[in-house]
């Protein structure tokens, strides 16, 4: 008897549920954050709209007005936590995230329940008021 | 025939569902406890939508059930300070990563969207303004949701 679907459909299919169900998971690193002393600098804002995209494709918009207030310090960059607001980044689950910045470059973000970074394929210019 | 009117009807049930019912936000506030200052506190809630509406997944938080992903519903759950997850399943498992403070409000939206033979219910962190005029349409299901 013939089968139903011939084989290369089937693992076609098969691939295509697994992409479906699956998606990509952020990739992080565990890493230590070396906390800020509480009001050490006050929240910087987001000159400008900014649109970050992932290696996956993925995007995020970081909105111009945004404010954001660093947290603390990693090899990577500073930690910036949103003021009175969220960020987050998807992967096949959700995560809260802050940004890191490192010479006014966004280089990844860390993962607070996480406690990871996970680095941007691509950094991205950031600009802050005031610089 | 009498197959197709069964798959039309179960479709039908996936897709409406029944909003939830109990009291409206602002009524329920007064009656809400305030937030102790050892812990931080977590809204979950969903839009009251057609679509999905028969999906009715529980909600998990650090692996335990605290209630259900209910169309129109919000319910809120108090937290230790620190990081935690919450959950959902229909066909596949949808997580959220976050961290609550002490003092600390989070609001955590139910989504429905498509999947492969169900649709997908996830959970994702919303803001307090966004999130505080959604809540003010929505009925609190925390009493029986459990």
């Amino acid at each position: 008897m013939k089968p139903y679907l011939p084989r290369i459909k089937c693992h076609a299919i098969s691939l295509a549920l697994a992409m479906a169900l699956g998606g990509c998971a952020v990739q992080y690193t565990p890493v230590h954050l070396d906390l800020a002393p509480v009001a050490a600098a006050p929240a910087r804002t987001l000159a400008q709209d900014t649109n970050v995209v992932f290696d996956t494709g993925y995007a995020r918009q970081l909105k111009a007005g945004s404010s954001w207030k660093r947290v603390g310090a990693l090899p990577q960059g500073d930690v910036y936590r949103p003021v009175d607001d969220i960020f987050m980044v998807q992967g096949s689950h959700n995560h809260e995230a802050y940004l890191i910045v490192r010479d006014g470059m966004l280089t990844g973000f860390y993962l607070p329940a996480e406690g990871g970074f996970s680095a941007l394929g691509k950094p991205q210019a950031l600009r802050f008021t005031p610089e | 025939m009498f197959k197709t009117q069964l798959c039309l009807i179960a479709a039908a049930l996936a897709l409406t569902g029944c909003a939830a019912t109990g009291p409206k936000f602002a009524e329920q506030q007064s009656s809400t406890p305030k937030l102790s200052a050892d812990k931080g506190r977590v809204y979950f809630y969903r839009k009251d939508s057609f679509v999905g509406g028969g999906l009715r997944p529980e909600i998990r938080l650090d692996g335990a059930v605290v209630g259900k992903s209910q169309p129109g519903g919000y319910f809120y759950v108090d937290a230790t300070p620190g990081s935690h997850e919450a959950a959902t399943s229909t066909e596949v498992e949808n997580k959220l990563s976050f961290v609550v403070d002490k003092g600390e409000t989070k609001y955590v939206r139910t989504k429905v969207s498509m999947g492969v033979l169900v649709g997908h219910v996830t959970p994702e962190l919303v803001g307090s303004a966004e999130a505080q005029p959604e809540l003010s349409e929505l009925h609190y299901t925390g009493g029986d949701a459990k």
